[in-house]
């Protein structure tokens, strides 16, 4: 680390620049936005802009086509026209000028008299704006320099900055960074005419934006074809109508380095006047400049390892500061004393790109708040072609994967995994950073850490399947498979057939097993089979079971890609398609179609591919009119971010399933009141909000602020809850969680007493491993706020070890489980052994031995609970014969 | 009656039965003023008439008092208690009625009574108290001889600077029928409902736990007789007040309390509170003491416990989840207006203006002057931007981004009387919402202690069981009903002098009203 003298004499030749340029402090937002969606990935293998397209057009619904923008690190030197060389060791600067005729000026204060200029032009854009769809106004010009800093320009500067005993690279990094903001000065921050800024000032860095949506970006300046490792998007929500110009958009640059943002700071200013005190002045205005600019103090002119820097961002805190090791503390304990005031209050979510060319890497990392306001999802693919990923949405990761598998079938649609950081936790720190780095002379691999360096654990299983080759099996076992399967069909025995299947498919090939789930598919065609098969694809797509070396991801696809195949060669409603199939099918195309269900006509099937994320037309609207229709049992697929599934039915409706496949979005079953709602994936946030009666299942994790305000139903998770489940929750929902929450679970829960109908959370803290076994996770809750301010209801948390403390609770206190509570939660936990397979006996197994469930379960419930429960003191008022004589009349 | 202006049929379409909660015969009601006089025997006056031994019992002042304050009951020598809150104090000097003057044995004395220098407070001062009574009392304006100052309070601030600015003789003279006060409450052509209510204003919404249910349904009563609306609150939506449904408003709010799918499909506007005027940033709560049986039961939470709705909703941190927050609304229920409150902080603008492209119809921004006694002095006080800022601050960023006419917007907070809806309308708001001043018509006493204990002395703001029944149904929707006819009279006249044809002309027009501070002593008068 640089000693004290360097900092300040590089904080001292910022203040020298902004007394000379006058530079007005400015503290107060130039415009408000609001939450935003964002979207980065990187390869190992430089992949072309336009995978970046798909993943922006799914968050739309999070912009408002004001503001849009996309970066990318680590380009091929070829398609520049520049060599490998000037790439790697020249700043890459892109100018945007608003005023076309500005550049001349520009380029003889700014540029020529400061830079060796080795190649510039001016990217090329489509003819006519107005023919890119999504575009509000004509994008800037943007001109690209590969610069070096004069060598006199630059030993003059070291000199009179006394900054000779840096290294030469960071002294001409501070010059980049100086001169842009001398030319954002003069041709943007300054009063009057906005003529020209910089978008971005790195080595193999670029940043564009649009006024309009981001996907534009790619298609306007023609760059779809154009390859990088990293890509970050942003699609942004400024709450102002009228916009002329993408100044104010993201990404923001820092040397080096583009960053996007999703959320809203509440103490802007706060960190612009920490920024003042280091003479960084804002010439933007938005928090996402204001971010960028941090990220880069701490970056170079601290020089603080990029886990100080997320810690200085966002802060460990409570009970996972005390469980961070005692030298660990104490340096954060510094950090956190020194920068709290730069530190972003409130919610955001920060996606970072970039090129570390010291270290020869090109860097994608996300970093959420301590709070975890804002949704985030990570994701990563591993093989030969590995991509990190990072998104708002999870569909948005889907769109990724699906855009880069179809251009290359080595990238499986199906990540290794997907998972949520919690914010500035002692487990993960809030962030993943995934790295690429060069292995060898030119094989770039991607890793994946955490904020302190661990690397992210991966499945185990290796063994891709090739994608590009058809089904290749030899008659023999294709006889085999083919016995198996078709022999022994029948619509009673699908559980048999599954556990069949489960046993033997360690042993068969990638081939067999395609094969295997082809002929399950194809038995589909026998309408009196179809239900059949699609129950075994959809058990071989919920449960866990042993996979020996193959990748999981793989064997999910293929099972999902069959399903499809199910559901796609279905029936449809028109009167020609003549079919006794149970099942019938509906898509975008078809919706006019549709019509009351026929005698024989159980399930309407709807492709939700596509629908739009909301409004009229959304599936789930949809959905509510063939239930008004008389449909009684949906299966909704191909589902891309859809809201609101399972919302809008009202109550009665008993008599309702829904079955949810691939990416369904937020809002699901939000307000359910009777049906049946079954997810078979992950399911993202804000799930049964206000849920009244029913049963929702997920088969895998669920997003923030879950079941918020519940007042009843009956939801079984197998994975984790991301931030905020069950707040606010009153009634008697009952709830089993199988892994854990990040935090905040059952905050402000009112659910009366469980033992008197009242509503309770079982939390198992359990996960299933490679061998579909139990394990329990170090802790079953890692955060430090649990049942917070409950007055009612109570958590049942597995936890043999009595691993949880007092310090999480906050008016709540741990009592022993009683016979009478297990008689409560048993007949749940059979329910969640049926759906998940999650045996009982083996919750109660803890290392090797049964226990007894009071050994193994503590309950939670509110500290000082007991207030008398007496029912005569208050009545409501009777005058209902006033009402119904007034009705009468 | 509902005056939904989409044909019947066309609305059945808009309407899919199914998705509806059941429908139940709505109630009607009629907005004929009837008297209604207090509920109390010895209301609070603000003159007392004393009585010395000198009286001979002749009688005389009982027969010519036209208000009838003196009281002797037949077949009884001696006087009763007057009805004092009826007398009219000194103006009746002039008149040959003055019952001191009349009196042969000198025996009768008119004082102002001390009891008055205890009521109200500078924002509700005790003459406003006491002409909303009586307007509630007797459906108009009460009479100049009764010499109350309501027009304006005595804060130094807000409605209370500012006058209308009446030109000696109006541009038009228009007859009281020629004049609209109708409002329109969807402006966005998006094949919703295009709601019109009568009036330029709708009830506020007050949770059943923090008023009793009485309370509730008058409001809700007197909506459907004025054919306007009144908000249930968060706190859930009581059985009792399905047969208003078409007039009423449920709240979507940061707790949940109550709220259903079912509650969502059963109105025709939900409203989305973020915040109240009174205490932004603060939530809403209720405290244990109020939490009885009834309120914990309807709101699914246990008795006893202070129940607090927190700030923000929790799944909602930016713009662009308001957006998905409304339209999951708009999906559950696909007639319904949606209504965003909010407080209204330094850049409450910007708050409109991405309200309105996220898809709200109705902006509802609350100011600071108004709360019960449940919310906090120093909040109160201290926080939300003063409304007659806001109301202009919003108005010009909306007409600025060329969206003015795609919403409607509400203000509340403080508007007391209809001079108070006439001054938020000429700033730019296109209506209001009122909360106190329905409260004051069914007497209360702004004592305010509505969060502490069993609740309401004066059986408004309680679920308590032996205080809510003190007060009657119909009398309390007659008193609201009066109200509402008192103060469209009045905002008739109003526009009438400023010669407009209907309070939309009146929208913006600043140049109607004069601030105190900045206008000199000549052009006050």
């Amino acid at each position: 680390m640089k000693n004290v003298e360097t900092i300040q004499r590089l904080l001292h030749c910022k203040k020298r620049l902004v007394h000379e340029l006058d530079v007005p402090k400015m503290v107060r937002k130039g415009e408000e936005e609001g939450g935003c969606g964002v979207v980065g990935f990187c390869c190992s293998e430089p992949v072309a802009g336009r995978h970046i397209h798909e993943p922006s057009k799914q968050m739309h619904n999070r912009g408002n086509g004001k503001g849009g923008g996309i970066a990318a690190v680590g380009f091929v030197p070829e398609q520049l026209g520049v060599s490998r060389d000037v790439l790697d060791n020249c700043y890459m600067l892109h100018i945007a000028l608003l005023d076309p005729g500005v550049r001349e000026e520009m380029e003889k204060r700014f540029i020529t008299p400061h830079f060796d200029v080795k190649s510039l032009n001016r990217l090329d854009t489509c003819d006519d704006w107005k023919t890119v769809p999504g575009l509000a106004v004509k994008p800037p010009d943007v001109w690209r320099y590969f610069v070096q800093v004069k060598p006199k320009v630059l030993e003059a500067f070291s000199k009179q900055h006394l900054l000779q005993s840096l290294d030469p690279e960071k002294i001409a990094d501070e010059f980049v960074n100086q001169n842009s903001f001398k030319l954002n000065q003069e041709y943007y921050a300054s009063l009057g005419e906005q003529r020209a800024f910089v978008l971005s000032h790195g080595k193999n860095v670029m940043i564009l934006k649009v006024v309009g949506y981001a996907e534009a970006v790619t298609q306007y300046y023609k760059i779809e074809d154009l390859c990088a490792h990293v890509w970050i998007a942003h699609q942004r929500y400024p709450t102002k109508g009228r916009v002329w110009h993408p100044g104010g958009a993201h990404p923001f640059a820092g040397i080096n380095m583009a960053l996007v943002h999703n959320g809203d700071f509440a103490n802007y200013h706060s960190v612009s006047e920490y920024l003042h005190q280091r003479s960084i002045y804002p010439q933007f205005l938005t928090d996402t400049e204001v971010s960028a600019l941090m990220f880069d103090l701490l970056d170079r002119t601290y020089e603080y390892p990029l886990e100080y820097i997320i810690e200085a961002l966002a802060p460990t805190t409570e009970l996972d500061f005390d469980r961070l090791p005692p030298d660990k503390q104490k340096i954060y304990r510094a950090i956190q004393a020194t920068h709290i005031h730069g530190s972003p209050d409130g919610p955001w979510f920060f996606i970072i790109a970039r090129n570390q060319t010291r270290q020869k890497q090109y860097q994608l990392l996300g970093i959420t708040d301590t709070a975890m306001l804002r949704p985030q999802v990570f994701a990563f693919c591993d093989g030969d072609v590995q991509v990190g990923l990072i998104a708002s949405e999870k569909q948005a990761i889907d769109a990724t994967l699906h855009s880069l598998s179809r251009a290359d079938t080595r990238i499986c649609p199906v990540a290794e995994r997907y998972w949520n950081a919690r914010g500035g936790s002692h487990a993960d720190g809030g962030s993943f950073i995934f790295n690429v780095t060069l292995n060898g002379d030119s094989q770039y691999r991607v890793t994946c850490t955490d904020k302190f360096g661990e690397p992210v654990p991966m499945p185990k299983g290796s063994e891709p399947c090739d994608f590009s080759q058809e089904i290749l099996l030899s008659d023999e076992s294709e006889e085999r498979v083919h016995t198996v399967i078709n022999e022994r069909f029948a619509p009673d025995n699908t559980f048999k057939i599954f556990e069949m299947i489960c046993e033997l498919l360690p042993q068969w090939s990638f081939d067999e097993i395609r094969y295997a789930c082809r002929q399950i598919a194809q038995q589909a065609r026998d309408a009196a089979k179809t239900a059949a098969a699609i129950e075994i694809l959809t058990l071989m797509n919920d449960r866990k079971y042993p996979y020996s070396n193959k990748k999981k991801s793989h064997i999910i696809h293929i099972i999902r890609e069959e399903l499809k195949r199910i559901f796609l060669t279905l029936p449809g409603l028109a009167a020609e398609q003549k079919s006794d199939n149970a099942f019938r099918l509906i898509n975008f195309d078809t919706k006019d179609t549709l019509r009351p269900p026929g005698d024989s006509e159980t399930t309407l099937v709807i492709d939700a591919s596509g629908f739009s994320a909301e409004g009229s037309n959304c599936d789930a609207f949809l959905l509510v009119d063939a239930y008004m229709q008389g449909w009684r049992h949906f299966i909704v697929f191909n589902c891309k971010g859809q809201r609101y599934i399972g919302c809008g039915l009202g109550p009665k409706t008993d008599d309702v399933t829904i079955d949810v496949y691939d990416s369904a979005g937020d809002y699901l079953g939000s307000g359910l009141d009777g049906l049946t709602l079954n997810v078979h994936g992950n399911a993202q946030d804000q799930l049964g909000q206000i849920f009244k009666r029913g049963k929702l299942v997920i088969h895998g994790d669920v997003g923030q602020t879950f079941m918020y305000g519940a007042k009843g139903g009956e939801v079984y998770v197998l994975g984790n809850a991301a931030g905020r489940p069950l707040i606010n929750s009153v009634g008697c929902p009952k709830v089993v969680i199988n892994g854990t929450c990040l935090d905040f679970l059952a905050e402000s829960f009112m659910a009366g007493d469980p033992l008197k109908g009242g509503g309770f959370v079982i939390l198992n803290g359990i996960r299933l491993d490679e061998e579909a076994n139990i394990v329990s996770l170090p802790e079953p809750y890692p955060g430090s706020n649990l049942f917070s301010l409950a007055s009612g209801g109570a958590i049942y948390v597995r936890d043999p070890h009595q691993v949880m403390v007092d310090e999480q609770l906050n008016a709540g206190q741990y009592v022993s489980l009683t016979d009478q509570d297990w008689d409560l939660i048993l007949p749940y936990l059979e329910e969640n052994e049926r759906l998940f397979g999650i045996k009982v006996k083996d919750l109660l197994t803890v290392d090797d031995k049964l226990r007894k469930p009071s050994d193994v379960y503590r309950k939670v419930i509110p500290a000082g609970s007991g207030v008398p429960d007496s029912e005569t003191d208050d009545v409501m008022i009777e005058d209902q014969e006033t009402e119904e004589m007034a009705i009468s009349h | 009656m509902a005056n939904f202006s989409v044909p019947e049929n066309q609305l059945k379409e808009l309407l899919p039965a199914q998705t509806m909660a059941t429908r139940v015969p709505q109630y009607q009601c009629d907005r004929t003023v009837r008297p209604a006089p207090p509920r109390y025997r010895n209301e609070i006056s603000k003159y007392i008439i004393r009585r010395s031994d000198q009286c001979i019992r002749c009688g005389k002042c009982a027969a010519i008092c036209p208000q009838q304050v003196h009281i002797r009951k037949p077949g009884y020598e001696y006087f009763a208690e007057g009805r004092y809150h009826a007398c009219i104090g000194p103006s009746c000097e002039n008149t040959d009625n003055y019952c001191v003057a009349k009196c042969p044995q000198g025996a009768l004395e008119i004082t102002e009574n001390p009891m008055i220098e205890a009521l109200g407070d500078y924002r509700w001062p005790s003459d406003m108290i006491l002409a909303t009574w009586k307007m509630a009392e007797s459906g108009d304006v009460p009479p100049a001889e009764y010499g109350y100052e309501y027009e304006y309070g005595d804060s130094g601030g807000g409605f209370d600077k500012l006058r209308l600015k009446f030109p000696k003789t109006p541009a038009v003279v228009l007859g009281l029928d020629e004049i609209d006060t109708s409002l329109e409450l969807n402006r966005r052509d998006d094949g919703r409902p295009r709601i019109k209510i009568d009036v330029p204003w709708y009830g506020g919404g007050m949770s059943f736990g923090s008023v009793s249910n009485t309370t509730q349904l008058a409001k809700a009563r007197a909506a459907v007789a004025w054919n306007t609306f009144t908000c249930t609150g968060e706190g859930g939506y009581m059985e009792r007040l399905r047969p208003y449904d078409d007039h009423v408003i449920t709240q979507v709010a940061t707790g949940l309390f109550g709220v259903r799918e079912e509650t969502i499909q059963r109105v025709p506007i939900v409203e989305f509170k973020y915040a109240q005027g009174a205490k932004p940033g603060l939530g809403g709560h209720l405290l244990g003491d109020k939490n009885t049986i009834s309120v914990s039961r309807m709101r699914e939470a246990v008795k006893g416990i202070s129940l607090f709705s927190p700030f923000p909703f929790h799944s909602v941190y930016s713009i662009e989840d308001h957006m998905k927050h409304i339209d999951w609304i708009k999906h559950i229920n696909r007639r319904a207006l949606v209504s965003t409150k909010v407080s209204t902080p330094t850049d409450v603008d910007m708050v409109a203006v991405g309200s309105y492209y996220a898809g709200t119809h109705i902006i509802h921004i609350d100011g600071g002057y108004g709360g019960t006694g449940a919310a906090p002095d120093i909040a109160k006080k201290n926080i939300a931007m003063p409304i007659e800022y806001a109301i202009p601050k919003v108005h010009g960023f909306l007409e600025a981004e060329g969206v003015r006419d795609g919403i409607t917007l509400i203000a509340s907070g403080g508007i007391r009387n209809p001079y108070d809806v006439a001054k938020a309308i000429a700033l730019g708001a296109d209506g209001v919402v009122i909360g106190t001043a329905e409260l004051i018509a069914l007497g209360c006493v702004r004592c305010t202690r509505c969060e502490s204990g069993r609740g309401c002395p004066r059986s408004i703001a309680t679920t308590d069981a032996e205080l809510a029944p003190q007060m009657d149904l119909d009398w309390a929707t007659q008193r609201v009903v009066n109200l509402y006819n008192a103060w469209r009279k009045e905002l008739v006249c109003i526009l009438g002098k400023l010669g407009l044809r209907s309070v939309k002309e009146l929208r913006g027009r600043t140049d109607l009203l004069l601030h105190m501070d900045y206008t000199s002593g000549k052009e006050q008068s």
